[in-house]
């Protein structure tokens, strides 16, 4: 469902994404981790076709989002820390612009858009203006507008943000309910106990590189640290920055 | 995927969102705040009526001149709408960078199945209303009055409307193209440094042109028609036949004429290229502006493939102590403490870096410079003293005018652009109170550099003796104080701490009444200023209305700036920090 093959993203002498391969299944829950600046999001901005990859490609759903953009977007949904919403529309105003962008019927898009609202709790909200909502809200307004077309692919870049504890778990079993359904599920995360949690498979990104990718079990045995998935990961980050250090002083 | 579809083009999706928007907002502002919306209809028609009579009156005396008159008005025009194009496509150029490439709608677009060109197209229609509807409501009263004066038919007025709805999209369409050339090509600094070094340029072209050559005693003899052969010649270059300005002109004047086919031929070539080249910038755009996305969000810095950048890069990131010139500079003077250099040290960085704010400021005061330096070339045919002094009061309005548009622009979202960062200083032992007056003497300061400069300047290309000159100078400089205050004092009593764009802060309420309130201010101030000048009671001025004069600015500069910053500091004495 989602195949980077060989991505490279420069800016100017900066490498942010590093010659990135790897293919997620469909029904398949994959969670990215990565410290700050490793090319997480300038990863998810190619996948989702907002900016072009300097050598390599990324397809959706089979459709490279270079070549077939349109295609690849139809079956895609994408949510990023801060998402975009029309201040001065009411949320279910919003839902329905999205719906019929994606050619949904006005008895889909209210029976679809019924269903995610009340798991949401959104009802309280449809009838004010987003502008005047919580962040949180609006990040449920969002991911409410994103799932509405049933995604074959979700991607979402720091779901957790502004979500209070009720709203985060609900957000953890739709996307676990999805994902056996057969969506498959992207997500960017600096929480380590939902990439622990939720993800079949997780990657990790360090300087531009896919470090590690595995089942929780797969990461803990490659790094050789028992524990928490924090351990492994910071095991596994360490190892690539000594390892790279290592390097570059005998290129020195 | 849903098996029910049905289908709604995106274009006219987002018209249908994007007017419930703009309908809301309309209805939040009159909801809001009444006063808000009286105060822009008081305002805006107050700006048509005025200038209706100016450009009728103006246009009426133009009219008699024996002879000439109907050439003068149609030069005029060709000219106005010539310079109107240029103005366009800066206009256009600078907003549809911004719309397209810096826009947060445009990346949401991005990830929805809209074509690319489709998202193009409607950008380009958002950027187009909005960097025109200013010019046609600025030039709409001159061409009225024309009408009026030529007493043409009804009709004149529907054709003309219909005409500048076309000719603006030339302008539109090349300020998009331009923008997405510079977005692929260059960084966001090399951008606005182009544009400035364009500016600049076009600046100095100007300043070149206009410059004119010296006049003989033969020619003396016959002065006005001299000037006016050489104001002929000088101008000419707006008949030139490929320009859409001339095409526009040309419809008009003949449509004024009742040469109704002569108008129809410029009318349809104008049509033609406007329907052209739209067709051509809106079906084709689509890869090149995704190309141009891309580029804007991927790139670094321009000069980042050069060894020089580079090593400077790396000594930068090599971290330095020591502290930079401004503070080094601003730690020179004695008497400001070492929380007042934090704030100052913090506001100039801050001033400096965002290219934007001092790009606007020097656009301003360049043109108004380019105008003063110029006015040595007319003090020798300024030689009648009621001329010199006009000229002199209306550069102290022009440069007051051009400080109040900058302090409501900048100086006004002071207070709420420190937004949720309020607490460090309202925390910190030096206060909000300290803080407002140190923002107020920068922003204070800065501004006497520049007015003070300029009409010092306007004095002594006009030879205005030593006693006007002061009387200007000081005359600007409480000028200074107060619309700084102003604009301090009303963004405490206004703030909006929700937003982080300056222009955003500035369109509420707040901001409004600030501009209001300086423009007023300054048009009073004037009054009273020419009221009270000492040199001419020399003629028939009595002594009481001198002393109304001084007296009269000495009260309402004490109204307009000082109470507002008083009230601030009130304020802010009390102030909850919610945020």
């Amino acid at each position: 469902m989602i195949e980077l093959d060989h991505l490279v993203k420069r800016f100017g002498t900066l490498t942010a994404v590093n010659d990135l391969s790897l293919r997620v299944e469909k029904g398949e829950f994959f969670a990215v981790l990565g410290p700050n600046a490793a090319g997480k999001t300038t990863t998810i901005k190619i996948l989702v076709g907002l900016i072009k990859p300097t050598s390599g490609s990324a397809k959706v759903a089979g459709y490279d989002v270079q070549t077939h953009p349109l295609e690849a977007r139809k079956r895609l949904a994408y949510v990023p820390d801060f998402p975009f919403l029309y201040d001065k529309l009411t949320p279910w105003e919003f839902l329905r612009f999205t719906g019929q962008l994606f050619q949904m019927s006005e008895e889909h898009i209210r029976k679809t858009g019924e269903e995610l609202i009340a798991r949401f709790n959104l009802e309280p909200y449809l009838t004010k203006t987003i502008e005047g909502l919580s962040h949180g809200t609006k990040q449920r307004v969002a991911i409410v507008s994103a799932l509405l077309h049933d995604p074959a692919v979700f991607v979402l870049d720091e779901p957790m943000v502004g979500l209070d504890p009720h709203h985060a778990r609900i957000l953890k079993d739709i996307l676990k309910e999805r994902s056996r359904a057969g969506m498959t599920i992207f997500v960017s995360t600096h929480q380590l106990s939902v990439a622990e949690e939720m993800a079949d498979r997780i990657g990790i990104i360090h300087q531009g590189k896919l470090i590690a990718v595995g089942t929780r079990e797969e990461l803990r045995q490659k790094s050789g640290v028992q524990g928490a998935l924090e351990e492994t990961f910071l095991t596994l980050t360490a190892q690539e920055a000594n390892l790279t250090e290592e390097i570059s002083s005998k290129i020195q | 995927m849903s098996k029910h579809t049905q289908t709604f083009t995106p274009v006219w999706l987002l018209l249908r969102i994007n007017t419930i928007q703009a309908g809301r907002r309309f209805l939040d502002t009159l909801a809001k705040s009444r006063l808000l919306t009286l105060l822009i209809l008081g305002f805006t028609s107050g700006y048509v009526a005025f200038s209706f009579w100016l450009f009728y009156r103006g246009l009426t005396f133009i009219e008699r001149f024996p002879g000439l008159g109907t050439l003068l008005t149609e030069r005029l025009l060709y000219l106005l709408f010539g310079f109107l194009f240029i103005l366009l496509l800066f206009s256009n150029l600078v907003i549809s960078y911004t719309n397209l490439f810096r826009n947060k709608e445009t990346s949401f677009l991005l990830t929805l199945p809209i074509p690319h060109e489709t998202i193009f197209r409607w950008k380009f229609v958002e950027s187009l209303l909005l960097a025109s509807w200013a010019f046609i409501f600025l030039i709409a009263p001159l061409v009225a009055a024309y009408g009026l004066t030529r007493g043409v038919p009804w009709h004149f007025y529907a054709l003309t409307t219909v005409m500048i709805g076309i000719f603006v999209i030339l302008p539109g369409v090349m300020g998009a193209w331009a923008s997405m050339f510079l977005a692929r090509f260059m960084d966001r600094r090399g951008f606005q440094i182009g544009l400035l070094l364009i500016a600049s340029i076009g600046l100095i072209t100007v300043t070149f042109f206009m410059k004119p050559e010296p006049i003989t005693d033969d020619v003396i003899e016959t002065r006005v028609l001299a000037v006016l052969d050489r104001m002929l010649a000088k101008t000419r270059f707006t008949l030139f036949p490929l320009l859409p300005s001339y095409w526009l002109t040309s419809s008009i004047l003949n449509w004024a004429e009742s040469a109704i086919s002569t108008a129809g031929f410029y009318a349809l070539v104008l049509l033609s290229h406007a329907l052209f080249f739209t067709t051509l910038g809106t079906l084709f755009s689509g890869s090149f502006f995704y190309e141009a996305v891309s580029n804007v969000n991927s790139r670094s810095n321009v000069f980042s493939h050069w060894g020089w950048f580079q090593k400077l890069q790396s000594r930068r990131q090599k971290f330095a102590y020591p502290p930079g010139f401004v503070e080094t500079f601003l730690r020179s003077l004695r008497f400001l403490k070492s929380d007042d250099v934090a704030i100052l040290t913090k506001d100039i960085r801050v001033f400096w870096r965002d290219t934007t704010q001092w790009g606007q400021s020097i656009v301003l005061f360049g043109l108004l410079a380019a105008y003063i330096l110029n006015l040595r070339h007319f003090s020798q045919q300024l030689t009648n003293p009621f001329w010199v002094n006009l000229v002199a009061y209306l550069n102290l309005g022009a440069c007051s005018l051009n400080l109040a548009t900058l302090t409501t622009r900048f100086i006004f979202a002071q207070f709420s652009l420190e937004g949720k960062r309020v607490w460090i200083v309202g925390l910190a032992p030096m206060g909000l109170k300290r803080m407002l007056k140190v923002k107020f003497g920068l922003a204070t300061t800065a501004s006497l550099i520049l007015t003070l400069g300029l009409v010092y300047t306007s004095c002594h290309m006009l030879r205005l003796p030593l006693d006007r000159t002061l009387y200007f100078t000081f005359g600007v400089a409480v000028m200074t104080f107060v619309l700084n205050g102003l604009a301090i004092g009303l963004g405490v009593l206004y703030p909006n701490f929700r937003e982080d764009n300056p222009s955003k802060i500035v369109s509420g309420f707040g901001g409004t009444f600030c501009l209001v309130m300086s423009f007023l201010y300054i048009v009073i101030s004037i009054v009273f200023l020419a009221m009270g000048a000492p040199w001419a009671r020399s003629g028939t001025q009595p002594l009481h209305l001198l002393l109304l004069g001084w007296s009269g600015f000495a009260f309402v500069s004490f109204l307009v700036g000082w109470i507002p910053f008083k009230l601030a500091l009130r304020k802010v004495t009390h102030f909850e920090i919610s945020i």
